[in-house]
């Protein structure tokens, strides 16, 4: 790939999240999943440690915007295939010359960055309904946090797709890998509360590290050495996550193309 | 060099059968067949329901893989060479998928220029230009959801066009159009055939085929049967006159036995709401007239024509004889 391609798949990457955002928008599913389930989440958990001070005000505030997060990753990206296959736009963008990793790559930097509103309604909830005044204590690490998060989510979801494409198996547990996964990541709680054995099983999930940084970097309760190395793992888990999507993509299309399945008909 | 070189395809759909006892079945869509086009030809498929023109058209679109051959597009293989494919070619399935209804129609164009990699900058000056083309102007920024159908069949239209391809394969784009529609759609093609775009076009119209083509391909049961111009496939029938009458509720039997009748070449029913028209072709002519309305006897008739043979006529014999 020459970096003439790279930028002209960059600004393709912008229009298609331009116009996913555009027709997101209208639709209620994803408003509800992306602003008033993490809403309900954040008066719940703001409720819950009412009285306990600030910091953990903002615990919630990211939990809950890492709710939304994942919420979007899983049901908005990871039937993203499927949904164009459903409205016959499937054949359209396969049959163009952009890889179609390139397209989903496009519309999962929608999904991830419009769930972002999850955690400034949260924001808003917390420091206007609760009366909290709700600081960063590392404004600029949190930004790069987040900004690294985002991509680690964007390229976690670009497995989840085709999984969910060629395992239909896989994709009737979705509902049940929302909480589980609010849990073990860490979002609302510290996993330190969880039994030991279910630690590792954290650790191999991306949003598991993101979440690590992103409270870290919020409320300064973890030293930097401990920040960095959870970005060190989001690289990793991106880089890991591209690799196997490309591979997944390949066979997926090659497999859609031979049992002629890209189209409902 | 063909824009279109097709060689000994086949394509073959596996399906799963029953629940507890599972066997997979296997449907030959695409039997064998080849054909080439020309650059700057508009090359029609015809033939029935299933005949296997969609399956085609999807193999030289890349979007299916063949079972067995090979076509080549504008040069390149359709397998190995996918990609160099779809920079060079524009298509459009009938119908009103394909298209995002929730966003504009200027919009979706942006979008699939895009993913065509057309320069912002030519885009900005193309799709103004490609909306007026195929009569959109002035509606562009409305949503999608709100356009008719043949609106939508327009924009896929201009969707294809957007990165000015060589080679277009229009697969039924007429169906479901209204009468009017329909023409102004085949002027839209008239227009990128005078632009010397290689077409394919696949329909069940008989007279748009006939008006369009310069060579049509008649393909049934995954083969093709017949290839020639228009003129040419007429001539399979040249020696044939068709004598037209309209009934009102004739049964099957009745139409079983004038389809038995020693003159009657081949027999084909039109409903049309009350009415039937019985299309049968034979080499009496007029003369076939007097023995045709004694086995209709006891039936309410209408109007009774002899005209001489059409395009249709020609692939009602062809198809009938494949059978």
């Amino acid at each position: 790939m020459n970096y003439g391609n790279l930028f002209k798949y960059w600004r393709t990457v912008l229009v298609v999240a331009e116009m996913s955002v555009r027709q997101q928008l209208n639709d209620g599913f994803i408003i509800f999943a992306i602003i008033f389930q993490p809403m309900i989440i954040a008066i719940l958990g703001l409720f819950m440690l009412q009285g306990k001070g600030a910091d953990y005000a903002m615990f919630v505030v990211v939990g809950s915007g890492l709710t939304g997060l994942w919420s979007s990753l899983l049901f908005i990206s990871g039937n993203s295939i499927t949904r164009e296959r459903w409205s016959g736009t499937l054949e359209s963008l396969v049959g163009m010359p952009t890889p179609f990793e390139v397209i989903v790559f496009g519309k999962n930097l929608a999904n991830v960055f419009q769930s972002l509103l999850s955690m400034m309604t949260s924001y808003l909830l917390a420091a206007f309904l609760f009366g909290y005044s709700l600081s960063l204590t590392q404004p600029l690490l949190f930004f790069a946090t987040l900004f690294l998060s985002m991509f680690a989510f964007i390229c976690f979801g670009l497995t989840i797709a085709p999984v969910f494409v060629m395992y239909r198996s896989v994709q009737q547990w979705e509902n049940a890998m929302e909480f589980p996964v609010y849990i073990l990541c860490g979002f609302l709680f510290p996993i330190a509360l969880l039994p030991d054995w279910t630690t590792p099983i954290s650790y191999l999930l991306p949003p598991y590290w993101a979440a690590i940084a992103l409270h870290g970097t919020s409320t300064a309760m973890l030293p930097f050495s401990q920040i960095a190395f959870a970005w060190g793992m989001m690289l990793i888990f991106s880089i890991v996550d591209l690799v196997i999507a490309s591979q997944l993509f390949r066979i997926m299309l090659y497999k859609a193309r031979v049992d002629a399945t890209l189209d409902v008909d | 060099m063909n824009a279109i070189e097709v060689e000994h395809l086949q394509r073959v759909y596996r399906a799963q059968i029953g629940i507890f006892n599972r066997s997979i079945k296997e449907v030959v869509a695409v039997d064998d067949i080849s054909f080439d086009v020309q650059q700057g030809e508009l090359f029609g498929l015809l033939g029935p329901n299933g005949a296997g023109k969609t399956t085609t058209v999807k193999m030289l679109t890349t979007l299916l893989i063949p079972s067995l051959g090979s076509a080549r597009v504008g040069g390149f293989d359709v397998v190995k060479q996918a990609n160099e494919v779809r920079k060079r070619i524009g298509f459009i399935f009938g119908g009103e998928r394909g298209l995002y209804w929730r966003i504009s129609g200027e919009d979706n164009l942006r979008y699939f220029a895009s993913l065509y990699g057309v320069d912002p900058e030519v885009s900005k000056k193309r799709i103004p230009y490609l909306l007026e083309m195929v009569g959109l102007k002035g509606r562009g920024n409305e949503r999608v959801g709100g356009y008719s159908r043949g609106m939508k069949q327009r924009l896929h239209v201009a969707r294809t066009l957007l990165h000015d391809p060589d080679i277009l394969f229009l697969d039924e784009p007429t169906i479901g159009l209204d009468p009017v529609g329909a023409r102004e759609f085949r002027n839209v093609i008239l227009d990128l055939q005078a632009q010397k775009k290689t077409i394919l076009l696949t329909t069940h119209y008989m007279f748009e085929a006939d008006a369009l083509s310069d060579r049509i391909a008649i393909i049934n049961k995954g083969r093709v049967i017949a290839l020639d111009t228009p003129g040419g496939l007429k001539k399979h029938v040249s020696d044939l006159s068709v004598v037209e009458v309209e009934t009102f509720g004739a049964p099957d039997s009745v139409v079983e036995k004038l389809r038995a009748l020693p003159f009657v070449d081949a027999l084909s029913v039109e409903d049309r709401e009350q009415k039937q028209m019985l299309l049968i072709q034979t080499e009496r002519g007029a003369e076939a007239v007097p023995d045709v309305m004694a086995a209709l006897e006891g039936q309410r008739v209408g109007r009774v024509i002899v005209r001489e043979p059409t395009l249709e006529d020609a692939y009602i014999r062809l198809v009938g004889d494949s059978a």
